[in-house]
């Protein structure tokens, strides 16, 4: 008889319901008072700045406020007729996430494949990718990948930004694979036998009887890797892409004020935290609401 | 199923195994004209030289002297901004056709990049020291409190020689400066070309402080680079005869004059050699 499932050994104990597992924690972490408290924050460095800036006073030297202003637009959106700047950090980590869940997809089922070979070159695939430091993949695919590639005789440039967004995609992609593999192993195994018994085909159960199953569950933990995944873009900095980090950087160093440090660092928090912080929100409002009953 | 898998195997294999190598170009300053734009790849985090302005363009000496360049071809400039560990790899790489980013000029790494002869910049050592400290050269060091920033070149020899234990050594500019101004120290020991433009640009704060050039250190060549197999052919000529221009010109003193304030010893003196 054909099971679901090969050997437990292979795909090892089953982890916990994805939901609560995987992403549990935030929900105690984040209150809705939290944005407010860190607006509160902000709003207390950008004062001492300026009061420390007020204190040294050693030339004409522009407010600490308007130079935050200043320089947001750069920041926000990147130099003129040039994408970059948070708005870039945004598109790396919608494009990540991307090919992060295609290519997580296939890895997860991977991992449940009937064929031995299959299994284990999927599993070791996820263990690698999942247990290695973001930034040294970063590196890595940075260095392994050409600057531009032929292709029957067609010549497609690889922009710096386009090898960073691949290199973030590949931890997304072993982890998005652990919760597909988790999510199917959550499925009752009736479902798998209802389906043979109605002479459904392995590839018909796994694409349109168990993954949609999967789906609800999947959700939570999937959108918390997305709000991790965003929050990982400023690592984009360090091989010369112009992201938020870069240019919050350029911009210090064209200011040459070191009481500017802390709040423009600030104002860079604060636009992550204001994106990621809805994402939080929602992501604990669907868990609470797809709670699996065990 | 099967035949979608297929095709995305294809086409990733086809990426893998396609040739990364492309030809040389033929004449470089050939291309850049056909092209009608010039890219170059300059600093953005060292002021004055290669900055950002807040609207997000690249302003600076460099970017000056690059949209000179431009203007000598009768083409558009294009500004690339690179960082010290992507500056060579661009260049190799085809990436840019010019690079005027800070680099000293040195043999390691004239075996990879085509750095032109003449260099057009150099910096020294100074010490920016408070006047009443009465600092003339480096042996009038000795025994007195000296800050530096870690890491620098000269800090060894600045110990072993003239301060001793009293070399204090910081991690960034602004808590160097600021001990600076609170007296921990007679003077900060750094690149002579950022002192002299921090004393023009904040008068008032370093009121009673003088940059002295300490001519014990030989000053370190600045030179902008071409494509290694580029540095004899009509390209790497070109910029040669331009460095050349700039120099008799008075081209470098003047932007130099412009964006750092005042002139260094090591320009002025280029120049005059130049212009005999």
């Amino acid at each position: 008889m054909r099971r679901y499932q090969g050997d437990a050994s292979c795909a090892g104990p089953a982890e916990p319901a994805p939901p609560a597992g995987e992403s549990g924690y935030t929900a105690a972490n984040f209150t809705p008072r939290a944005l407010a408290i860190v607006l509160g924050v902000f709003c207390v460095v950008v004062l001492a700045g300026e009061a420390l800036a007020q204190m040294r006073s050693g030339g004409p030297s522009r407010s600490i406020v308007a130079t935050l202003v200043a320089w947001t637009p750069l920041i926000l959106f990147g130099p003129p007729r040039e994408f970059g700047g948070f708005a870039l950090n945004i598109a790396v980590s919608f494009l990540a996430m991307a090919i992060g869940t295609v290519a997580g997809l296939f890895l997860g089922i991977g991992q449940i494949s009937l064929s031995p070979a299959v299994r284990k070159v999927s599993w070791a695939i996820t263990q690698f990718f999942r247990n290695s430091p973001w930034l040294v993949l970063l590196f890595f695919v940075m260095l392994l990948t050409p600057f531009q590639i032929k292709i029957a005789g067609y010549t497609i440039p690889l922009p710096a930004w386009l090898k960073a967004t691949f290199g973030l995609s590949l931890p997304v992609m072993a982890n998005f694979a652990e919760i597909v593999r988790g999510s199917i192993n959550s499925i009752p195994t009736s479902q798998w036998e209802s389906a043979e018994s109605l002479a459904f085909t392995r590839m018909q159960t796994i694409w349109r009887i168990i993954l949609p199953q999967c789906v609800k569950r999947m959700t939570p933990p999937w959108m918390n890797w997305y709000a991790i995944l965003t929050m990982a873009t400023p690592l984009i900095s360090i091989v010369g892409v112009n992201d938020a980090m870069t240019l919050t950087q350029d911009a210090l160093a064209a200011e040459q004020r070191s009481e500017l440090l802390m709040p423009m660092y600030g104002l860079l928090l604060v636009f992550f935290f204001v994106y990621c912080y809805p994402i939080a929100r929602w992501t604990i409002y669907l868990e609470r609401k797809f709670a699996v009953r065990s | 199923m099967r035949t979608s898998l297929g095709l995305v195997a294809a086409v990733l294999a086809a990426v893998a195994v396609a040739p990364t190598a492309f030809p040389a170009a033929a004449d470089q300053l050939d291309d850049i004209k056909k092209r009608g734009t010039l890219v170059v790849g300059v600093k953005t985090d060292y002021p004055p030289w290669g900055m950002r302005d807040s609207s997000g363009a690249i302003v600076g000496m460099e970017p000056d002297m690059a949209a000179d360049v431009a203007k000598r071809l009768g083409v558009k400039l294009e500004l690339v901004s690179v960082v010290s560990s992507n500056r060579m790899q661009f260049l190799q790489q085809g990436k840019i056709d010019l690079m005027i980013a800070t680099m000293s000029d040195t043999p390691e790494r004239r075996k990879v990049v085509g750095i032109v002869d003449p260099v057009y910049y150099a910096s020294g050592v100074a010490i920016l020291a408070n006047a009443k400290a009465n600092v003339k050269s480096a042996a009038d060091l000795k025994g007195k409190p000296v800050c530096a920033l870690q890491g620098a070149f000269y800090n060894n020899e600045l110990q072993s020689k003239y301060t001793g234990q009293d070399l204090v050594a910081f991690k960034g500019l602004p808590e160097a400066e600021q001990a600076l101004l609170d007296g921990r120290c007679v003077g900060f020991v750094y690149d002579d070309v950022v002192l002299v433009w921090k004393k023009a640009q904040e008068g008032k704060k370093w009121e009673g402080f003088e940059v002295v050039q300490l001519t014990e250190w030989k000053p370190v060549p600045w030179g902008l680079a071409v494509k290694i197999d580029e540095i004899s052919a009509p390209w790497g000529k070109f910029m040669a005869q331009t460095v050349t221009d700039w120099l008799k010109s008075g081209t470098l003193v003047a932007l130099e004059k412009k964006w750092v304030g005042s002139n260094t010893p090591w320009l002025l003196e280029a120049t005059a050699k130049a212009k005999q």
